[in-house]
């Protein structure tokens, strides 16, 4: 492979840009490729023309430690994204408990495992996944379907069931259950309307997404770690990792399986796919739990991203697998066909790891210093501005220019984002699911694929 | 089992229907695709939703046990219970008690551990620490020795059905129901609302009936008939699921209304029969909808697939348990507290003794 070189100085790049970079609250892999997908439109020597696979090299980088380092703002400070919000419950009894490194270390650990199934099943990818994508392709809508039942069924009540009467009864463990339904029905509302009339700049294209999950999960937990005044412990660093092998394996094995079907199926995440599967293998523990979530992160991310790098003739009708904002985002550059790329774009997802790992150890432990020196509070509502402004002056980054037309698109978003806070405050009142929010993008997506898409937009007149 | 695991299970035994896999598919001609095979899904989850978002809030209980979350009396909660079974023992009825959980605040909660002693014939209570939300315990919140551990003999003699403490702590606690056997033993009941009339083949096909006659005006009469039959065998196969475990259910309420028992082939949690379970489902539908689709993207025959897909995967699967699976059982950290509470009552009783001498 001629440029070798180059491609691993951009991989590392990537990596070691994300590893500081993801420690901030909201920065997401997808919208910091818009931004740099915009400079390169300015600067084209940002990507040498001859080997293309540095792009990609260091996207890859970049996605990897997104997977991995992602827990940071996360568990420490309180800010998840839309695959991390189910790290946060056992993640925050770590954190009172002291052991929030451990945890993160847990899902540090986790990722890499992620790799290893990647690894074992790339074979996979070439030979089966292309003929079961022909099998289940005609079928993804009610696969989808399937998913949304089941997060809608298997919320159970929260309430403590006590009454006079069994209308009280009922009304009182009840009340999770409406508001999970209620925030479900207004997620699934606004992402028809983010979806078929947005507000947000057209050319803001996958980061239009970005005000949405950052309210819905990032802003919504902030206020929530704010309005708390919940004192974190003093957090012990430790040497070793309490980990045996079998609760490796048992973390593993949903995580691998949770992470996949978030990779190949469109609108779940790595947080539906990581529940789901903790479901299916029925593991309790909190240990197990917070690995699998780590290594269905990881899959999630990289396993989506690696799958553009499918040689076409794989598959049936010549056209590859594009999963993920990532693959759509770079599509238009460049598509991979030989399977040499897509060996050593995963051999840059090996280092790339490694990297993200050591990362994830030494930022966690100066994020700790951090946490003990500043007050919880003031660390939110640092990161609740620093969250404010990102999304603020994303249409100025994309736009790589401001105007008074980038201002009032920041403005726009900042309303999008206004609302989906309010949504996303729904479940941490109320004590339901927060997947319920991912309605937003998965209950458009099913109705789409399943053909219904057009007569519900006319229904609702946003056609 | 879980209910992943029904909901899987009715997903797959909807997939064996060509029409319903042919609505279902995308390519097909002359409108939007259906979500049909959905419906087993649904109804697969239906039995266990009507019992813990409904049924549970319509049963009365002659005692209600609801404690005060601020100055807990072990005491007066093992005789709150030990009265309820000494009733049933009394009067030859069934007697149903619920137990509350100790709400302190927003975020916390009193946990306490219920346990019927069969040796001793003793209701037991324990209360532990004070746990948040996410039940993690705060060190140092149990109360002192002699208002931990609340003890009541029974008049009667236990016959454990329900052998594990039970640990109370967040949202909700659990109903019993006591009853004197045949042979004059109390008998503990554990959730006795659940598995009942939800657990019928009967209410399954009085639910699939509505279904059938929606889908029926909907879609047309050739063809709703498919959704009734799809809606019923969803709800049957959680029925059927289910009697593998320990509980069994009421399969012919209203026509014979007492629960019957399980095969107890294994738990309900048990996560490998529900892996197993699952992915045998999977394996299913992935059969179904190639052998349904218009060019099939596999050709091995029926038995290849299953032995390369199923038996296999799952063989090894299972060594792999086999080798390195658990070896004994881990408590809940509840549990714990209360053994470790008892323990230490034992020894402060063998220690008196001891002071005493004879």
């Amino acid at each position: 492979m001629e440029h070798w070189i180059e491609i691993l100085m951009y991989a590392l790049a990537g990596t070691l840009l994300g590893g500081f970079l993801f420690v901030v609250p909201s920065i997401h892999f997808l919208n910091f490729s818009g931004v740099i997908i915009a400079i390169w439109g300015h600067y084209h020597g940002l990507f040498p023309a001859d080997a293309p696979l540095t792009l990609f090299a260091f996207f890859m980088g970049m996605v990897v430690s997104f997977g991995i380092m992602n827990t940071i703002p996360s568990m420490f400070l309180g800010a998840p994204d839309e695959s991390a919000v189910f790290v946060v419950l056992p993640g925050s009894k770590y954190m009172l408990q002291g052991k929030g490194y451990e945890a993160a270390m847990l899902t540090g650990i986790g990722g890499l495992l992620g790799i290893l199934f990647l690894a074992i099943i790339s074979p996979f990818f070439f030979f089966a996944l292309p003929k079961l994508h022909v099998i289940l392709g005609p079928h993804m809508h009610w696969i989808l379907g399937l998913i949304i039942i089941y997060m809608l069924m298997s919320e159970w009540p929260k309430g403590t069931g006590k009454g006079e009467t069994w209308w009280i009864k009922l009304k009182g463990a009840w009340a999770n259950l409406f508001a999970g339904i209620a925030t479900f029905g207004l997620s699934a509302f606004m992402g028809f309307l983010i979806f078929n009339r947005t507000m947000v700049p057209a050319k803001m294209g996958f980061q239009g997404l970005l005000p949405i999950f950052v309210g819905l999960f990032a802003v919504s937990s902030l206020i929530s770690s704010i309005l708390s005044k919940q004192k974190i412990p003093h957090q012990h660093i430790t040497d070793t990792i309490d980990l045996d092998y079998k609760t490796m394996w048992k973390g593993w094995m949903p995580g691998c399986i949770g992470g996949f079907l978030a990779a190949y199926l469109p609108g779940v995440t790595g947080g539906i796919g990581g529940l789901i599967a903790g479901h299916a293998c029925a593991q309790r523990d909190d240990r197990i739990f917070v690995m699998s979530q780590g290594v269905s992160k990881v899959v999630y991310y990289t396993g989506q991203f690696l799958l553009f790098f499918i040689p076409s003739y794989f598959f049936l009708n010549g056209a590859g697998l594009k999963r993920g904002g990532m693959a759509i985002n770079l599509g238009p550059f460049y598509k991979p066909t030989l399977l040499q790329e897509y060996v050593f774009i995963f051999g840059v997802v090996v280092i790339a790891s490694c990297i993200s790992y050591l990362l994830l150890s030494f930022n966690s432990k100066w994020i700790i210093k951090l946490i003990a020196k500043v007050p919880y509070q003031k660390l939110s509502y640092a990161s609740l501005a620093i969250v404010v402004v990102m999304v603020f002056f994303m249409p100025a980054m994309l736009e790589g220019t401001i105007n008074s037309a980038v201002l009032i698109a920041g403005v726009q978003v900042i309303g999008i984002m206004c609302v989906s806070t309010c949504l996303g405050l729904i479940p941490i009142f109320y004590h339901c699911r927060r997947s319920n929010c991912m309605a937003v993008i998965i209950v458009p997506i099913c109705i789409s694929m399943a053909g219904y898409g057009p007569p519900l937009v006319n229904l609702l007149g946003l056609g | 089992m879980k209910g992943l695991t029904h909901f899987m299970s009715g997903a797959a035994v909807a997939s064996f229907f060509l029409p319903a896999v042919k609505m279902a598919g995308a390519e097909r001609i002359g409108g939007a695709s259906s979500f049909i095979l959905c419906l087993g899904g649904l109804f697969g989850i239906m039995p266990d939703t009507m019992d813990f978002k409904m049924g549970q809030f319509f049963t009365k209980s002659e005692y209600e046990i609801d404690p005060d979350p601020m100055d807990p009396s072990p005491q007066e909660m093992a005789e709150g219970l030990g009265k309820a079974l000494d009733q049933a023992y009394d009067t030859n009825l069934p007697v149903k008690a619920q137990m509350y959980p100790m709400r302190m605040g927003a975020d916390l909660w009193r946990q306490y551990v219920i346990n019927f002693d069969g040796e001793a014939n003793e209701v037991v209570i324990v209360i532990n620490e004070i746990v948040t939300t996410s039940q993690v315990p705060i060190l140092g919140s149990e109360p002192p020795p002699e208002k931990r551990i609340g003890r009541y003999k029974i008049k009667g003699k236990f016959n454990i059905t329900h052998g594990r403490p039970s640990v109370v702590d967040i949202m909700s606690g659990p109903m019993y129901s006591f009853f004197k056997n045949d042979d004059g033993d109390m008998e503990i009941e554990f959730l006795p609302w659940h598995r009942t009339w939800s657990h019928s083949y009967v209410l399954g096909l009085m639910m699939s009936i509505p279904v059938w006659l929606i889908a029926s005006m909907a879609a047309g009469w050739h063809i709703g008939w498919l959704y009734g039959l799809i809606a019923f065998l969803g709800f049957a196969v959680h029925l059927t699921e289910d009697l593998t475990g320990h509980m069994g259910g009421s399969l012919l309420w209203p026509i014979i209304k007492p629960r019957c028992n399980g095969l107890n082939l294994f738990k309900a949690s048990n996560p490998h029969a529900n892996f197993s379970i699952d992915y045998a489902s999977v394996v299913i539908i992935l059969f179904n909808l190639n052998r349904f689709a218009p060019v099939p993207m596999f050709t091995l025959n029926t038995f290849e697939y299953f032995l390369y897909c199923l038996i296999i995967p799952l063989g090894a699967y299972f060594s792999i348990v086999k080798i390195f699976g658990e070896k004994g059982k881990k408590a809940k950290a509840g549990v714990v507290a209360m053994e470790k509470a008892l323990a230490r009552e034992e020894l402060e009783y063998e220690a008196e003794e001891s002071m005493g001498g004879d």
